[in-house]
C-alpha cells in the first residue's frame, strides 16, 4: 500500500482562523491623527467639567480602552484569542489591595508593584498556555479565571469570598489619571506593533505560525512578550478599580463578564486594528450609558446578540467599514514611500560555515505512528553543489526537508549543517544560521503585503535600514518589485511561488531547501525561477536542494540528483545517470513492458 | 468501601458527563466548531424542565423527549442563521463561528436569567436512595447516568449503523471527500448542529434532578464538556467516553476528599493539565516518535 507520508508529514496545517483584518495601504495618516486628538481632548476635558457623573464615565471608558487595546494585543495580532484577560485585572486588583492592607507601601506605588508581579505572572503562565493553540488556548485562559476565582474565594488571606474593603481614600482625579496612563500605555503598545518589525512577527504568528517559524521569527518569544504586554493594562485597571470603589471581591475582580465586553467591543471597532478597540469602547460604552437605564436586564443579551450581528454582518467591525471608504488603513510596516532604486546589493551574507560539506544527513529514520517515511536516508550536499531530489509522491521528499528545518525529529539518525549536528538548535534558529525553505504550498502571510512578507524574512538580526535594503533586493531579483505594495492573494501562482523563493532568499541564507518551487509554472515563469537559481552563487547562497517534478526544469541546472522511494535513497549520480537508471525509472512509471 | 462509593458515584456521574459531552463532539467533529453555547442550552433546558415540573407536577421524563425534540427545530434554525452563513468563510470560519457561540451563549445565559431568575434550582424527584451491602446511591443519579449512557449508545448506534449517520461520520473525517460521495455537507452541518443541541437540552433535563443549576453555570458546563471532548482527543467518541469516566470519580474524589469547592475545579486543572501533557487526546498515540 502507498501510503501517503507526505500528506502525514506535511507541516500540521494548522493555519490560525484570522477575523478580517485591515490591510495595509499608503494613504496619509492626517486624517487618523485629527480622529485621535477629538477624541483625546473630549476624554481629557472631562475633568473640567468637575461633575462626578462625567468623571467616573471617562474613568470608566479609559479603563476599557486600556483592557480592549490589551485583548487586542495577544487576541487581534497575535491571534491567540484569550477569554480570561480578566485574570490579569484581578491579580491587578488583588495584589494592590494585598500590599496597601499588609504594608506601609501606598497606592501610588502598589500599583506599579502589581502591574510589574502580574508582567512576571504573564511569563510564567505565557510559557504553559501559550503551548495551547485555537480554542484550547481561549478556553484554558477561561478556566485559568475560574480556578483563580475559587483559590481566592478559598483563601482567608485575601479575604476569601467576602472580599476585602479597603481604606476609602477616594481621590478621583487621581483614578482618572492613572487610567489616563494604562489607556496611554495599551494604545501606545498597539501603535508600535502597527509600526514596528516586532509587531510583523506577532501579525505573522496570526497569519501562519510554522511559516514565521521557517522565516525565523522566534514565535515563542513573539507570543509570550504580547501576552505580558497584554497583561500590564489590565493589572493597572485592576489596581485602580480596588483604590476606586475601595473593596474588591473575587466574583467582580474576575468576573467573566468583562471578557465578554472586552470581546465586543474590540470586535465592534475592528480586531486586529489600532482604532478598533479604542473607537468600539468608546462608541459603545456612550450608547450602553443611555440604554441600560432602559433595559437594565438585558445588557448581556445585547453585547452577546451584538458579538453576532457584528460577525455575520460586518466582521471588519467600525474600522473595517472606514477601510471601504479609504479610512483608517494601516501602513505597511517600514515601507519607503517609492520602492527603493537604485537597489543596493545585499550586505554580505553571514560568513558561510568552514568545511566542504554544507549539509550531511546520515542514517536518517523518521516514523510516524507505525509509517516509515524515511528509512535510514544518508546524502550530503557540499559548497556549491545544487543537487536536485526526485521521488515519487510519498517517498519522503518533503519529511526530509522538514526534518532539516527542526519541524519533525528525527527518530534516528544525525542531520549536520557545516560538519556541526543540529539537534540544539530550533526550527528558527536554524532558518537565522541559513538554512533557507520554502513551502511546497505557498505559504504566505494573508494580512501582508508583499513587501511585508519579504520583510519578515529579511528583518532576521539586520538594523532597520538593512532589513529595507535586503527586501527590496529580495523583491527586485525575483521580480516581485513591480507588485511589492499588493496583497499576497492577488498575486497569480506563479508569483506566489516566487514570493516564497523571495522570502527565503530574504533571509540570506547559505542552504536553501526548495519544494517544488517550479510546480505549476509556465514555461516563462520557469526561465524566470531558473535565471535566478543560475545565479544564487552571487547571492551568497553556498548549496541549494530542491525537490521537484518538473525534470526538464532542473536535469540542466542539477550538478547531481538523489532519487527516494518509499523513504530510501534508490540512486544518485549525476542527472543524465540517475535519469537512465532502470530502477528509477520503475519507481516513477511502474514496470513498463 | 469508601473507595468503592466514590467510584460508583464517579462512574455514574461520568455516564452523565458522556452525554453532556456528546453533543458537543458531533458538532465540533462536523462544522469544526467549539460551541460554546452548549453549556447555556444545557442549563436552560434544565431550568426549563424545573419551571414546567414544579409547575405541572409531571414526570420531568416526559418532558425529555418534547424538549428533545424541540431543541432539535430550534437547533436547526439558530444553525441555518447563525452558523451556516459562515461555513464558506474558509480558514475564517473557525474562529468567527466560536465568537458567534460565544454571542450566542451570552443571550441564552440572559434569556435564563429574566426568565427562571439567578438561584440554583435542583429538582426533587427520585430522591430515594438505593442501599446494596452498605452502598448508597441516590435513585436520580442511577435513573440520569443510565439514561445519559443509553441516549449516547444510541447515537453510536446511529452514527456507526445507518446510512444518514455514515454520512455524518464521513463529513467529520473529510469535508471534500464526503462531497465527492454526494454528501450534502450543508444539510449535514445542520442535522450535526441540532442533533448536538439537542442531545445538550436533553443532557440539562437529566441534569437538574443529579445537581443544582443557575443560569450562570452555563459557562463552567461548557468547559465540562470542553474538557471532556479534548481529553478524549477532538472527535473520537471512545476517548471520550474514557475521559468522561475518569473525570466523573476524579470530581467523586476530590468532592469528598478536599470538598465542593475544589471539585468544581478540577475540571480545569485537568483540562489544562491534559493539554499540555497530551494534547492529542486519551486514546491516541503521539504524533511523531
Amino acid at each position: 500500500m502507498n501510503v501517503e507520508p507526505e500528506a502525514a508529514t506535511a507541516l500540521p496545517q494548522q493555519r490560525p482562523t484570522v477575523l478580517r483584518v485591515a490591510f495595509p495601504s499608503r494613504r496619509r495618516p492626517a486624517r487618523r491623527a485629527l480622529v485621535g486628538l477629538v477624541v483625546l481632548a473630549v476624554l481629557a476635558a472631562a475633568p473640567a467639567l468637575k461633575s462626578g457623573y462625567v468623571l467616573q464615565l471617562a474613568t470608566d471608558i479609559l479603563s476599557f480602552v486600556a483592557m480592549a487595546c490589551s485583548w487586542n494585543l495577544i487576541s487581534g495580532f497575535t491571534g491567540y484569542v484569550s477569554f480570561g484577560q480578566v485574570t490579569f485585572f484581578g491579580l491587578g486588583a488583588y495584589t494592590t489591595a494585598l500590599i496597601v492592607l499588609h504594608t506601609p507601601i501606598p497606592w501610588y506605588l502598589a500599583i506599579p508593584i502589581a502591574v510589574a508581579l502580574a508582567g512576571v505572572a504573564a511569563l510564567l503562565l505565557g510559557a504553559v498556555m501559550l503551548r495551547l493553540r485555537g480554542i484550547m488556548f481561549a478556553l484554558g485562559m477561561l478556566g485559568l479565571a475560574r480556578i483563580l476565582t475559587v483559590v481566592i474565594a478559598n483563601w482567608s488571606f485575601a479575604g476569601g469570598a467576602v472580599g476585602l474593603t479597603l481604606p476609602a481614600e477616594l481621590t478621583p482625579i487621581a483614578v482618572y489619571a492613572g487610567t489616563w496612563a494604562a489607556a496611554l500605555f495599551a494604545v501606545g503598545v498597539s501603535a508600535f506593533y502597527l509600526h514596528s518589525r516586532f509587531g510583523l512577527s506577532a501579525m505573522a504568528v496570526r497569519d501562519d505560525e510554522a511559516a514565521a517559524v521557517a522565516l525565523g521569527v522566534d514565535t515563542r518569544r513573539v507570543k509570550i512578550l504580547t501576552f505580558v504586554l497584554s497583561a500590564l493594562a489590565p493589572a493597572a485597571v485592576g489596581g485602580l478599580v480596588a483604590w476606586n470603589r475601595s473593596f474588591i471581591d473575587p466574583a467582580s475582580a474576575f468576573d467573566p463578564t468583562m471578557d465578554l465586553q472586552l470581546v465586543v467591543f474590540t470586535l465592534f471597532g475592528g480586531i486586529g486594528t489600532l482604532w478598533g478597540p479604542l473607537l468600539g469602547t468608546i462608541v459603545l460604552m456612550l450608547i450602553g450609558e443611555q440604554l441600560w437605564a432602559y433595559v437594565p436586564d438585558l445588557q448581556l443579551a445585547l453585547y452577546g446578540g451584538l458579538v453576532i450581528v457584528v460577525v455575520l454582518a460586518f466582521p471588519g467591525g467600525i474600522v473595517g467599514l472606514a477601510n471601504r471608504f479609504g479610512w483608517l488603513h494601516r501602513r505597511p510596516i517600514l515601507a519607503p514611500h517609492a520602492f527603493p532604486s537604485p537597489i543596493v546589493p545585499p550586505l554580505p551574507p553571514q560568513p558561510v560555515p568552514a568545511g566542504d560539506v554544507i549539509l550531511e544527513v546520515r542514517d536518517l529514520t523518521v516514523r510516524f505512528s507505525g509509517i516509515v517515511a524515511l528509512d535510514g536516508l544518508s546524502f550530503s550536499v557540499r559548497r556549491g553543489e545544487s543537487v536536485a531530489i526526485l521521488g515519487a509522491n510519498g517517498a519522503g521528499k518533503t519529511t526530509m526537508f522538514n526534518t532539516v528545518t527542526g519541524f519533525v525529529m528525527p527518530s534516528e539518525g544525525a542531520i549536520l549543517y557545516a560538519g556541526q549536528p543540529v539537534d540544539g538548535l530550533v526550527s528558527f534558529q536554524r532558518a537565522r544560521h541559513g538554512i533557507a525553505r520554502t513551502f511546497q504550498i505557498p505559504r504566505l502571510m494573508i494580512s501582508m503585503t508583499v513587501w511585508e512578507n519579504v520583510l519578515l524574512a529579511g528583518a532576521n538580526g539586520r538594523l532597520s535600514r538593512h532589513a529595507v535594503e535586503q527586501t527590496a533586493w529580495a523583491l527586485h531579483i525575483t521580480g516581485l518589485a513591480p507588485m511589492w505594495l499588493d496583497p499576497v492573494d492577488r498575486l497569480s501562482p506563479g508569483q506566489q511561488r516566487r514570493l516564497e523563493l523571495a522570502r527565503a532568499l530574504a533571509l540570506g541564507p547559505t542552504l536553501l531547501l526548495l519544494d517544488e518551487v517550479m510546480a505549476g509554472m509556465t514555461r516563462d515563469e520557469q526561465e524566470e525561477i531558473r535565471d535566478v537559481l543560475r545565479r544564487l552563487p552571487e547571492f551568497g547562497v553556498a548549496a541549494v536542494a530542491g525537490i521537484e517534478h518538473v525534470i526538464s526544469a532542473i536535469a540542466d541546472i542539477s550538478d547531481r540528483m538523489i532519487v527516494l522511494d518509499h523513504g530510501r535513497k534508490i540512486a544518485e549520480g549525476v542527472p543524465a545517470d540517475v535519469l537512465r537508471d532502470p530502477v528509477v525509472i520503475q519507481s516513477y512509471l511502474g514496470d513498463i513492458g | 468501601m469508601l473507595v468503592a462509593q466514590i467510584l460508583i458515584n464517579g462512574i455514574l456521574l461520568g455516564g452523565m458527563y458522556i452525554l453532556l459531552a456528546q453533543g458537543l463532539n458531533l458538532v465540533f467533529g462536523v462544522m469544526g466548531v467549539v460551541n460554546l453555547a452548549h453549556g447555556a442550552i444545557i442549563t436552560v433546558a434544565g431550568l426549563f424542565t424545573f419551571w414546567f415540573t414544579t409547575r405541572t407536577q409531571q414526570n420531568p421524563l416526559l418532558l425529555l423527549p418534547v424538549v428533545f425534540l424541540a431543541m432539535l427545530a430550534i437547533g436547526a434554525v439558530l444553525q441555518r442563521f447563525l452558523l451556516e452563513p459562515l461555513a464558506g468563510a474558509g480558514r475564517k470560519s473557525e474562529l468567527l463561528s466560536l465568537m458567534i457561540t460565544f454571542g450566542l451563549s451570552y443571550v441564552l445565559v440572559e434569556i435564563g436569567l429574566n426568565v427562571f431568575g439567578s438561584q440554583y434550582v435542583s429538582l426533587p424527584y427520585l430522591q430515594t436512595t438505593w442501599s446494596v451491602g452498605g452502598l448508597t446511591v441516590n435513585e436520580a443519579l442511577i435513573a440520569a447516568g443510565v439514561l445519559g449512557a443509553t441516549i449516547s449508545g444510541l447515537l453510536q448506534i446511529w452514527l456507526h449503523h445507518t446510512g444518514s449517520g455514515k454520512s455524518l461520520i464521513a463529513t467529520s473525517q473529510n469535508r471534500i471527500g464526503a462531497i465527492t460521495c454526494g454528501i450534502d455537507v450543508s444539510r449535514m452541518r445542520c442535522i450535526a448542529f441540532a442533533l448536538g443541541s439537542s442531545l445538550a437540552a436533553a443532557a440539562g433535563v437529566l441534569l437538574i434532578m443529579v445537581m443544582p443549576l443557575a443560569a450562570q453555570t452555563a459557562d463552567s458546563l461548557t468547559i465540562l464538556a470542553f474538557v471532556v471532548v479534548a481529553m478524549g482527543g477532538l472527535g473520537d467518541y471512545a476517548g471520550a467516553a474514557l475521559a468522561a469516566l475518569l473525570l466523573g470519580i476524579a470530581q467523586s474524589a476530590v468532592g469528598y476528599y478536599v470538598g465542593g469547592d475544589a471539585e468544581s475545579v478540577v475540571p480545569y486543572l485537568l483540562f489544562i493539565v491534559f493539554m499540555i501533557l497530551r494534547p492529542q487526546g486519551l486514546g491516541r498515540a503521539a504524533q511523531p516518535q
